[in-house]
């Protein structure tokens, strides 16, 4: 057993903390900015009788004014998965609608970071290993720009010269339209077509700090004395450079890595709209659009959940990487 | 001359620097950097006068580029090179305010979290760590969709009050090596307060730090900014990049072809960031370099 018990403590007790914090921020954000839901709900589905308000407010437990009883139905509710009543597809539940666009934004950001993150790495130890040279120079000049790149222009560039003009990949979407009779490989592949733009995208704007940081990291190491030791033993350049170097490099990149999660989860919601790819990030901004708030607040719930889980598996999985973690 | 310049603390490239005139303060990169955001700060400041027509004038829609119009025409006929050149003051005003506003923000926690220690600094950290976790840009979206309406002034705010996790962290890093330093002890013999000493004595020293920072929370804001308006959380009647790609966006300017309605307002968004990331790196560059010796 690697994992001390106070280590494990501590780091789901992080998790739950922050996940607190960020439901708590979803329950105090609407209330803050004033306006009454119940009565934006009674409107916007066109029955704005005084019954229905009541009946309605009654429904989404704000009868009670005390914001403490509401705090304690809501977190009550969040426990039990219940995310509220979507106002745009009343009466169906967030959570239902939510979960059914989870997978697609899961699939999006777990093979986009798996990409970046190989595609970055390997770059940065090539990099640093030939400091200076041409490989190097390109590397770190590109990622330097497509730091400054906006992910959404570059995802609509990308549709406009490989959908639009060259018309090597749909324009939008997960699936092909109409997916009864496929067979299982069709829709597999359909499925892959569809996703090579979104992710594509992805990778381009996140590759760029893995890149930067493994550099940096193998550039610290292999100024190290050990190094030296290595080099005089006459070992390989390939097993220096992976066997020796790149391994100690990579635990600091590793918590980098989990750190951008946040941003790429943030990349993708962005990067859906542009696609209409039907993930978290497009049911976001239908909501926006029509005024949807407890879709908003559940797809931001849904999406501090997801991060916080990868992040507590990193954690979970840093301790193997380097057993000096769970001495402390 | 104040403590923190006093002789050994000060490296022979630092002091080369100051006798050596502007050339020393920043690299090839660097200056590049500061060029390309002088030129959007003119275009911004003087749109007004070089602009051939009004952002919002009409002509003839979906008129690709020409004599007339440079940038040719979107779909309601407004001239896309007079949107771009206004656009940028947008990016300009909102990108640095709330990279100030965010700087303000990292530095004095930073410096305090660094410096200070005990419960209250550890709990400070342990608060940034959480908000680090959760998804800034989702955050954003929640607050501004909330907000009955969101103008420059709460872009500026919401974004200025949520950018500032990383840099804190840095400066904290930073000034806690500082602390340590010889210099620090010496001020605080002489009698000087704790607020004294952070103000007057460290936060000079990790001066390229703050500004590296700083720049890098700059560039960020522009793009955040630029996204969320992209989203509609923003005032639409503002001709901002962002809000142009967002209408580029919702009236298919990709399936009309209309390049010249998509690519420009994105290249300069790019351009203009990229303008802050060299700057930034130059600075951080020459940093480390100095502090290896």
């Amino acid at each position: 057993m690697r994992y001390s018990a106070r280590y494990l403590a501590k780091r789901l007790g992080f998790a739950l903390l922050t996940l607190y914090l960020a439901a708590t921020a979803d329950f105090l954000l609407p209330r803050l900015m004033g306006g009454n839901p119940a009565q934006a709900l009674a409107s916007s589905t066109g029955l704005a009788s005084p019954a229905t308000v009541a009946a309605i407010t009654k429904e989404f437990g704000l009868s009670n004014p005390n914001w403490g009883y509401q705090y304690g139905l809501y977190l009550w509710q969040l426990v039990h998965g219940n995310l509220g009543i979507s106002y745009e597809y009343y009466p169906s539940p967030v959570s239902t609608i939510l979960l059914r666009a989870l997978p697609y934004t899961v699939a999006l950001v777990l093979s986009a970071t798996v990409i970046s993150f190989a595609v970055g790495w390997s770059l940065g130890i090539i990099g640093a290993w030939r400091r200076g040279a041409w490989v190097d120079q390109l590397g770190v000049g590109v990622a330097f720009w497509l730091y400054a790149v906006p992910y959404f222009w570059l995802a609509m560039m990308l549709v406009f010269l490989f959908a639009f003009l060259l018309g090597w990949f749909p324009m939008g979407h997960a699936l092909p339209s109409s997916i009864t009779g496929l067979t299982p490989w069709q829709w597999v592949a359909g499925a892959v077509r569809h996703g090579i733009l979104p992710v594509t995208s992805l990778v381009l704007t996140s590759t760029a700090g893995h890149l930067l940081l493994m550099r940096n990291n193998m550039l610290t190491v292999l100024a190290d004395d050990y190094m030296q030791l290595a080099r005089a033993k006459g070992l390989k350049p390939f097993s220096l450079m992976f066997r020796y170097a790149a391994r100690s490099a990579m635990l600091p990149s590793f918590t980098g890595l989990m750190l951008s999660l946040g941003n790429v989860v943030g990349g993708a919601v962005v990067t859906e709209i542009v696609f209409s790819y039907p993930g978290i990030g497009l049911a976001t901004y239908n909501a926006i659009l029509s005024h949807d708030y407890p879709m908003i607040q559940g797809a931001f719930l849904m999406l501090a959940v997801a991060v916080v889980a990868a992040n507590l598996l990193a954690d979970l999985i840093y301790p193997l990487l380097d057993p000096r973690v769970t001495l402390h | 001359m104040r403590l923190g310049e006093a002789g050994p603390e000060m490296s022979p490239e630092a002091r080369l620097a100051r006798g050596g005139g502007w050339r020393g303060w920043l690299g090839r990169k660097g200056w590049a950097g500061v060029v390309i955001i002088a030129c959007f700060a003119l275009m911004a400041f003087f749109a007004h006068e070089f602009v051939p027509y009004s952002p919002t004038a009409t002509f003839p829609a979906w008129q690709p580029p020409s004599a007339v119009h440079w940038l040719g025409t979107d779909d309601y006929g407004q001239d896309i090179f007079s949107q771009v050149v206004y656009g940028s003051r947008a990016s300009l005003v909102v990108g640095g305010l709330a990279g100030l506003l965010s700087g303000v923000i990292g530095t004095a926690v930073g410096l305090v979290a660094g410096y200070l220690r005990g419960l209250w600094s550890e709990v400070l950290m342990r608060f940034v760590d959480l908000m680090l976790v959760i998804p800034a840009l989702a955050l954003m979206i929640i607050i501004g969709a909330f907000l009955p309406s969101v103008g420059q002034g709460a872009q500026i705010l919401i974004i200025g009050a949520l950018s500032w996790l990383w840099m804190a962290r840095s400066i904290r890093s930073q000034v806690m090596s500082e602390r340590e330093r010889g210099y620090v002890a010496a001020a605080r013999v002489v009698g000087l307060s704790d607020g004294e000493i952070m103000v007057r004595e460290i936060l000079p020293n990790v001066m390229p730090i703050v500004i590296a920072n700083l720049v890098m929370v700059i560039t960020a804001a522009i793009l955040v900014q630029a996204s969320l308006n992209f989203l509609g959380i923003g005032n639409p009647s503002t001709v901002s990049w962002g809000s142009m790609l967002s209408l580029a966006f919702t009236d298919d300017a990709i399936l009309q072809g209309a390049w010249w309605w998509v690519v420009p307002p994105g290249l300069c968004i790019a351009l203009f960031a990229y303008g802050f990331v060299l700057l930034g790196n130059d600075v951080l560059d020459r940093y480390a370099r100095k502090r290896e010796g």
